[in-house]
């Protein structure tokens, strides 16, 4: 950690774009499905039930498949990601969990977490996802 | 017993022409035992003998003796039939090999064999299910598909009746019998000589000038319009079967151990033609394919059987056809797992995931599988550990200034939270916490933080073998990954609950296989009744301390120091202080020789 921030600043950072973030990303989902591969960086990477999707071609085809939502957070939390594992680029780890309905199919109890990268401009922080996590609770696999 | 038919079994003519043959009485032997002469002595009886039979379809042998039973249609008569109507004698099993292949004056019988469908299959399995089923060795020619049908050249006769009575027999996986159709030819296009003798000579010291013998490359680029060729009235248009075919001869003949094949600018549509080379010249690993008219991906599988490191495709109809470059060369590069440049360009080995800091990209990322192995590794130790009894030992997995938080979620079913009150005084939920103090308190900050933290949890016992693993970003600086599994609570109150979690994992390197984790993230809720369905396999957990009563107090402390520093397990950090007269110093020296040399086992290793 560089000097200059103190570690509670981190933290406090963190937890408010968290917060933020996850409000846009659940709406984005739910309302304006078009919209969320914005939030991704070009080359993230989404796993989403044991499946990876990469590149933003495959997000916007997964994307455009999945049956329209209705997610409802219940817990979040998050916690700094430190430079040594992100070469300097402000990091951070948030991880959800909560209850999904997708259209035609029951509802689900899911967990989900990302890997948010901060990217500067001149005027604001913008954070996207570099990787997401997603699961059903009740996911069994094989 | 003598019988006018050409069929394949004993059996057969038994069955059909039994009566027949009661019906036209009885023919003595010598005057119907055939040989070659003989047909076409009595040719005109025989036709006439034989033209009378042919009403009845049983007797069918209208020159397509394979296809009795099956071909039902009046079949041209013409010379090549003909030859097939010599009669066999059952004792000596005479083969119609004397049949006088009157078109190009050999004394050949080719049989085509074809099986409808037979695309669908894969080549080698298919080959070896015949052959294993077919009563006489054969060796299959040019092999070719014509559309869904798979078909190749098989030479004589007893083949060809011991092929047809393959068919049926054989039953692909979804349990259809595979049908094969034997029918008379004429000699197939690669044994049958396009060239002269002369012509094929002047092609070869042609193709010999363009044949660098240092590279093992062959140059064929717009080979039709090569001078020596031409003034020699020699057309090689390589896009034809035979001319492909006579030039892949030569190869095979002359230079088996080519490495290099130029076909750029040679009009290429399809490359049925060069399928072959797998057999002719199965060294290749640089292929050119640049310039020419392939019009479809789907056409390099018949050359997919090359293990190709280099190919050129540019300039192809086929090129066009990909909506971006990344699509192209996966698409290639599922019919060549082995290549290495494609146009050119070096391929970036797989990568499981990406990140998003452009400098790194361009670095090697190790294989999935590595990294799979390293994960699984690094989950067995943790987990060994942590369920020991003594979390403490997990201090040198965390980075010093890592991260932990438990969250437990709040589910409207899971109404009983209470069993988890032992929890849930490390819960830290973001949207139920909104002070800025008990938030930070809550992260648990630095390896002693955490470890401490982690000792006060509820002793724990864990499937390993029911744990899902979701790699989410690789990078080489980093590993995100998620563990869902569940555990057994073995002690207190709640003894015997079960419980389902899912921990992130965020690691930094330490060593080439092992890491630090940087960041903990769990998220904890009773189990549901389906996840408890299989028992539970715990790992071997490692001891959790020596026994004390053979350690002083101070050596005791060494141990713990020198084990936390050096990363060793406390038996084997006792045993080099030991082996060391407790000289720290010495010890510490003696081990950073030994590791730098690499001479310490892994296990000797948390």
């Amino acid at each position: 950690m560089s000097m200059s921030v103190d570690f509670k600043t981190y933290v406090d950072q963190a937890c408010r774009a968290a917060e933020e973030f996850v409000n846009i990303y659940y709406e984005t989902m739910d309302k304006r499905r078009h919209a969320i591969t914005r939030l991704y960086l070009d080359k993230a990477s989404l796993i989403w039930n044991g499946n990876a999707v990469t590149g933003m071609e495959g997000l916007k085809k997964f994307f455009d498949m999945l049956p329209s939502s209705e997610f409802q957070v219940n817990i979040l939390d998050c916690q700094p990601v430190h430079e040594q594992a992100t070469q300097a680029q402000t990091t951070i780890l948030v991880v959800t969990s909560g209850t999904v309905k997708f259209d035609g199919n029951k509802q689900h109890f899911f967990n989900q977490n990302f890997l948010l990268t901060a990217q500067s401009t001149p005027n604001s922080t913008v954070w996207k996802i570099a990787s997401d996590c997603f699961r059903f609770q009740d996911w069994a696999g094989h | 017993k003598f019988v006018l038919q050409n069929t394949h079994s004993d059996m057969y003519h038994q069955q059909k022409y039994a009566l027949p043959l009661q019906k036209y009485g009885n023919y003595s032997n010598e005057e119907y035992s055939m040989d070659n002469r003989r047909v076409f002595q009595q040719r005109g009886r025989n036709y006439t003998w034989h033209k009378f039979d042919r009403k009845d379809y049983n007797f069918e042998h209208t020159g397509a003796p394979y296809a009795v039973g099956l071909n039902k249609k009046k079949r041209r008569w013409n010379d090549d039939d003909r030859t097939f109507l010599s009669a066999w004698d059952d004792r000596k099993h005479k083969e119609s090999k004397m049949s006088y292949n009157a078109q190009n004056g050999t004394r050949e019988s080719w049989f085509k064999v074809t099986i409808p469908s037979g695309r669908n299959y894969d080549k080698t399995w298919l080959m070896n299910s015949i052959m294993s089923i077919c009563s006489v060795p054969f060796t299959p020619v040019d092999f070719h598909y014509d559309k869904n049908q798979a078909r190749f050249f098989v030479q004589d006769a007893s083949t060809a009746s011991a092929l047809k009575d393959a068919s049926l027999k054989i039953c692909d996986e979804e349990n259809q019998k595979i049908i094969i159709f034997v029918r008379p030819s004429i000699v197939p296009y690669s044994v049958k000589s396009y060239f002269t003798p002369k012509q094929m000579e002047q092609i070869k010291l042609t193709m010999m000038k363009r044949y660098d013998v240092s590279q093992k490359s062959l140059d064929l680029r717009k080979f039709r319009f090569d001078r020596d060729l031409m003034s020699c009235d020699i057309d090689m248009m390589l896009n034809r079967r035979c001319c492909m075919n006579a030039t892949l001869q030569i190869i095979q003949s002359n230079i088996p151990e080519l490495l290099s094949l130029n076909l750029c600018n040679n009009k290429l549509y399809q490359l049925d033609g060069l399928s072959e080379v797998v057999e002719k010249a199965p060294q290749v690993k640089i292929l050119n394919l640049s310039k020419n008219k392939l019009r479809s991906v789907s056409e390099l599988e018949k050359v997919k059987e090359l293990k190709l490191e280099e190919l050129w495709l540019e300039g192809n109809p086929l090129c066009r056809t990909f909506q971006n470059e990344s699509a192209y060369a996966s698409a290639i590069r599922d019919q060549f797992p082995t290549l290495i440049r494609l146009d050119g360009k070096e391929l970036l080995s797989q990568t499981v995931m990406n990140n998003e800091n452009p400098q790194l990209r361009k670095e090697s990322y190790k294989e999935p599988e590595i990294i799979r192995d390293l994960v699984v590794q690094f989950l067995k130790e943790y987990y060994s550990i942590y369920d020991s009894g003594d979390r403490h030992g997990l201090l040198s997995a965390y980075h010093d200034e890592a991260c932990f938080s438990l969250t437990i979620p709040f589910n409207s079913c899971d109404s009983d939270l209470s069993n988890l009150e032992e929890y849930f005084k490390h819960n830290r939920d973001l949207i139920k916490l909104k002070d800025s103090y008990t938030r930070m308190k809550l992260l648990k900050h630095t390896n002693r933080a955490i470890v401490d933290s982690l000792s006060t949890l509820p002793k724990t016992q864990h499937d390993f073998y029911s744990f899902w693993v979701d790699m989410s970003l690789c990078t080489e600086v980093m590993l995100c990954f998620s563990v869902n599994g569940v555990f057994k609570e073995v002690e207190g109150k709640y003894q015997g609950c079960v419980r389902a979690f899912t921990r992130t994992f965020v690691t930094v390197p330490k060593s080439s296989s092992s890491m630090y984790i940087i960041n903990d993230k769990m998220i904890l809720r009773n189990s549901s009744p389906r996840e408890i369905q299989k028992p539970f396999i715990p790992l071997p957990t490692v001891s959790p301390s020596l026994p004390k009563s053979t350690l002083s107090e101070k050596h005791q402390e060494m141990v713990k120091s020198f084990s936390e520093q050096s990363g060793m397990k406390l038996e084997y950090s006792q045993k080099c202080l030991d082996d060391n007269e407790w000289d720290y110093t010495k010890a510490s020296k003696i081990f950073s020789i030994l590791q730098t040399d690499g001479k310490i086992p892994k296990e000797f290793f948390k």
